[in-house]
């Protein structure tokens, strides 16, 4: 079947269309565009049937894994499919080990090197045991981090613009670093003895219900990362959608609790507000797909 | 029930906007007095009144926006506002040794243009219920071209000069040690807001000529 590409101005993207088997899937026609633009590999792609103009409705984005058949309706040997570029992308894999190398390299450096001198303080300080402590929790949880980003997470077909890279560094790196620098300052007041026991120990049992959510979200896809859109469920998922992210949120309690920074607690509202909108968005998303799912709210 | 509401609104904005049009006249006024009688160094004490008042007011228009009674977004009133009460309360305010400098003089000329333009802009419209003619119109999107890169250049410049006084004053710094281990350093955060201006800049420049190419296309086709 020959397939018309346009962008969308309405411009004929490829002279000539390209021609393609009948029984072709969007992938083959991904692959295609690929071998003929070159610049253009198959994620940088967002294909989408026409919409009439005038016309409010979001366009249809064309599913990798059907055939180009499905998408004719009446003529069966042209299909015209708009195009846009979505500039460079990475994969989430990469994005999310770039993201998390930051906060564990970075605070360490605070704890170790005598990086205080170059803001005036003097070289010799007493390290108090929750600073101590401090370091093993942030950087276990971002080592735990990197270890499921490539061990445990099953990533759909998704990938991620390439300015997000920065965007999202920029956000890990920066509060890591505003984190580090007031927990382990010389002139740091620590939090009584059984205010940090409390705190560290909440937030390493958030941190291995966080690891078995992820586990319980593996498991609803396949290796390759198919598996398409399901409902979690068991453990926390029970209670709420994305138990997730609210046993990441209260691990970052515990670590404020024990640890007592503004730096911290600004970051843990932030965070909270990212994954609150995460989260109702994927709540909102689940009820449209399955509108019979229940839920407690 | 609902026009009364709406004569309501109109009468509130008009009264608003025309104040504070005023504000900024007699900002600009005093502020040509001062340089022609006594030099540059004399700007700041002689519009400082008038400019505190109006420049404040505009907090207002962040409210205006947040309870919908007019409809620019508050995402860009905001630090749009946020900076003119940094340089006006934070800065000049603040360091007295910082008024006397000749910046002052651009700044409050070039704020004080931009901002008689556009509160008589408004002003009319809620009054009068029209858009002035084709020229007001224009003035309102080309004085931007030469006003902002003043104005900006003077913003940068008067908290670049301020710097020494900020640090030595040691004012509004919040130090450790203490229970919620935080600080606060209002030297470093003036070094960051001037970081602030490198991308913020070109970005709202930029913002203000697209804005500027579809008001004057738009004329085209009328």
């Amino acid at each position: 079947m020959k397939v018309t590409l346009v962008s969308r101005s309405g411009r004929e993207f490829i002279k000539g269309g390209l021609e393609l088997n009948d029984s072709a899937t969007v992938a083959d026609l991904q692959e295609a565009i690929h071998k003929r633009t070159k610049k253009f590999y198959p994620s940088r792609q967002r294909l989408t049937l026409p919409v009439p103009s005038g016309s409010r409705e979001r366009p249809v984005i064309l599913n990798y894994k059907k055939s180009l058949k499905d998408y004719c309706d009446g003529n069966e040997n042209t299909l015209t499919i708009v195009f846009k570029d979505l500039g460079p992308q990475v994969s989430y894999r990469t994005l999310f080990f770039f993201e998390y190398l930051g906060p564990l390299i970075l605070y360490p450096v605070f704890y170790y090197f005598p990086v205080y001198k170059y803001f005036g303080y003097e070289e010799k300080r007493v390290i108090h045991p929750v600073q101590t402590y401090a370091l093993y929790y942030w950087c276990f949880h971002y080592f735990k981090r990197i270890m499921e980003t490539f061990f445990i997470h099953r990533f759909s077909h998704a990938t991620s613009p390439l300015s997000n890279v920065f965007r999202n560094c920029a956000y890990y790196w920066t509060f890591g670093s505003y984190i580090a620098y007031y927990v382990n300052h010389p002139l740091y007041t620590p939090v009584s003895d059984l205010q940090m026991k409390i705190g560290f120990g909440f937030g390493i049992v958030c941190q291995l219900a966080n690891f078995y959510c992820h586990i319980i979200l593996k498991n609803l896809r396949s290796p390759d990362g198919s598996g398409g859109y399901q409902i979690p469920r068991g453990f926390l998922f029970n209670i709420v959608t994305c138990a997730n992210y609210t046993t990441e949120i209260y691990q970052w309690l515990g670590f404020n609790i024990a640890t007592q920074t503004v730096a911290g607690y600004v970051f843990l509202v932030v965070a909270t507000s990212i994954m609150t909108n995460w989260a109702l968005a994927k709540h909102r998303r689940l009820k449209k797909v399955f509108f019979f799912y229940l839920s407690n709210y | 029930m609902a026009s009364a509401l709406t004569v309501l609104r109109r009468l509130y904005l008009s009264i608003y906007n025309w104040l504070v049009f005023i504000g900024w006249f007699q900002v600009l006024f005093l502020a040509l007095k001062a340089l022609k009688e006594s030099g540059h160094e004399h700007v700041y004490n002689a519009v400082e009144k008038p400019l505190l008042l109006a420049q404040s007011a505009a907090v207002m228009e962040i409210l205006h926006g947040l309870i919908g009674l007019v409809r620019s977004p508050v995402s860009s009133t905001l630090p749009q506002i946020g900076s003119r009460l940094y340089l006006t309360w934070g800065i000049l305010w603040s360091f007295p040794e910082i008024r006397t400098h000749i910046l002052v003089t651009s700044l409050v000329i070039s704020w004080a243009i931009t901002e008689i333009i556009r509160y008589s802009f408004f002003g009319m419209k809620e009054a009068f219920g029209f858009a002035p003619s084709w020229h007001l119109w224009l003035s309102r999107y080309s004085t931007f071209l030469v006003l902002y890169p003043t104005g900006i250049s003077s913003e940068v410049g008067l908290i670049y000069f301020a710097l020494p006084y900020i640090k030595a004053s040691e004012k509004y710094c919040f130090r450790m040690p203490n229970k919620w281990n935080f600080s606060f350093d209002y030297f470093y955060a003036a070094i960051l807001a001037l970081g602030i201006y490198v991308p913020g800049s070109p970005h709202l420049y930029h913002y203000m000529l697209g804005q500027r190419k579809r008001a004057l296309s738009k004329s085209k086709k009328e």
